[in-house]
């Protein structure tokens, strides 16, 4: 595996941690929806990573050094959260049950923005990763001069 | 033609992206549950590569000494962007270096010139 | 004829050190070996030149520097290749020049 397979390591975790952010932001805009398309509160979802070997749209496919020198992630699942969160009484609500209570979406807006906060600080990272070694092929190359 | 001091550079430089390989897979990686940081110890196989040129593959090893996170990730993003910044630096040097031995074997070459 | 051939003077380089033991003799009969020499080790980078090379075109586990290193390094072979021919060149044709 030479450089150029890092930097499609280094691709595998920021699409990876796009995807989760894009998951939190889902969990934290839905916080107090009560009403989805399915019927029912939302469903808080969470992503489960998984270390996967990525190739460089170049490399051999034969390459038996790939996962020797480091695996790229992945997500391997999308978990839905079946449990509820709290009920209110609300009774004027429109999404009240016969008892007047509202269920609302089981979702911790602060602890999903912290999450927030670590997938864009782990994205930076793969992205500094990618400049560095893309600095150290170019230093490779210019051996040429 | 290149010497051995020009090898060991390109030694150097080879064990600098292995290390670099494995940084950017730690980092892609630092929020995956039960995944271990991992490394190559650096100064004991360049050591050894100057007793035995011949030798393969260095060895890939987990790092202990990292703080375990409740989901079994030990990967510290702080470690892995103070590796990636020395790596990078390190290879910088060590290709520089190599650069001005090619162009002073080069110029030994031909600087002698007409002189017979 | 009596009139000594003048050596070739090689230029002191780093490498010399890895050349063949017959540059320090100034006969004439290691002309040819040290020509040899310097062929073989032309053909010898050229073929790790072009393993490299085709290596890394078709994807395989080649790291760049060490790809470019190996071309580098033929290139080296040659140019000292082409010094060495040129002096062997130069030398034989002050042979020429002199009257017997």
């Amino acid at each position: 595996m030479s450089l150029f397979n890092s930097l499609s390591v280094s691709a595998s975790g920021m699409t990876a941690e796009r995807q989760r952010a894009e998951v939190l932001v889902s969990n934290i805009a839905n916080a107090e929806t009560t009403r989805t398309a399915t019927g029912g509160p939302y469903k808080r979802q969470d992503v489960v990573f998984e270390a996967q070997d990525v190739t460089s749209p170049f490399s051999s496919i034969f390459d038996a050094q790939m996962t020797s020198q480091g695996a790229g992630v992945g997500i391997s699942q999308i978990i839905t959260d079946q449990g509820t969160g709290d009920r209110r009484y609300m009774p004027g609500h429109p999404d009240a049950d016969k008892d007047g209570y509202v269920t609302f979406p089981k979702v911790n807006p602060a602890e999903d923005m912290v999450d927030l906060l670590g997938a864009s600080r782990s994205y930076e990272a793969n992205v500094s990763a990618i400049s560095a070694v893309k600095d150290m092929i170019q230093r490779s190359i210019d051996l040429f001069k | 033609m290149l010497d051995p001091l020009s090898r060991q550079l390109e030694q150097y430089m080879t064990l600098l992206s292995v290390r670099q390989k494995l940084v950017s897979s730690n980092i892609a990686n630092a929020d995956t549950p039960d995944y271990r940081t991992k490394d190559i110890d650096f100064e004991s196989e360049f050591r050894e590569y100057l007793t035995n040129p011949l030798k393969s593959a260095p060895n890939v090893t987990d790092v202990n000494g990292l703080r375990v996170k409740p989901d079994g990730n030990n990967v510290d993003l702080d470690r892995e962007a103070r590796l990636l910044s020395e790596n990078a630096i390190r290879f910088s040097v060590a290709s520089n270096l190599l650069r001005g031995q090619i162009k002073d074997i080069r110029l030994a070459i031909s600087g002698g010139g007409t002189n017979s | 004829m009596s009139i000594p051939i003048s050596p070739i003077s090689i230029p002191v380089a780093p490498a010399l050190s890895a050349m063949p033991s017959a540059a320090a003799a100034g006969s004439g009969a290691s002309f040819q070996s040290f020509l040899q020499n310097a062929v073989n080790n032309v053909e010898t980078a050229n073929a790790q030149a072009s393993d490299a090379v085709a290596n890394y075109m078709s994807g395989g586990n080649q790291e760049i520097h060490s790809m470019v290193l190996a071309t580098q390094n033929a290139d080296l072979n040659f140019e000292m290749f082409m010094q060495v021919r040129n002096k062997v060149v130069s030398a034989y044709e002050e042979i020429m020049r002199m009257q017997v």
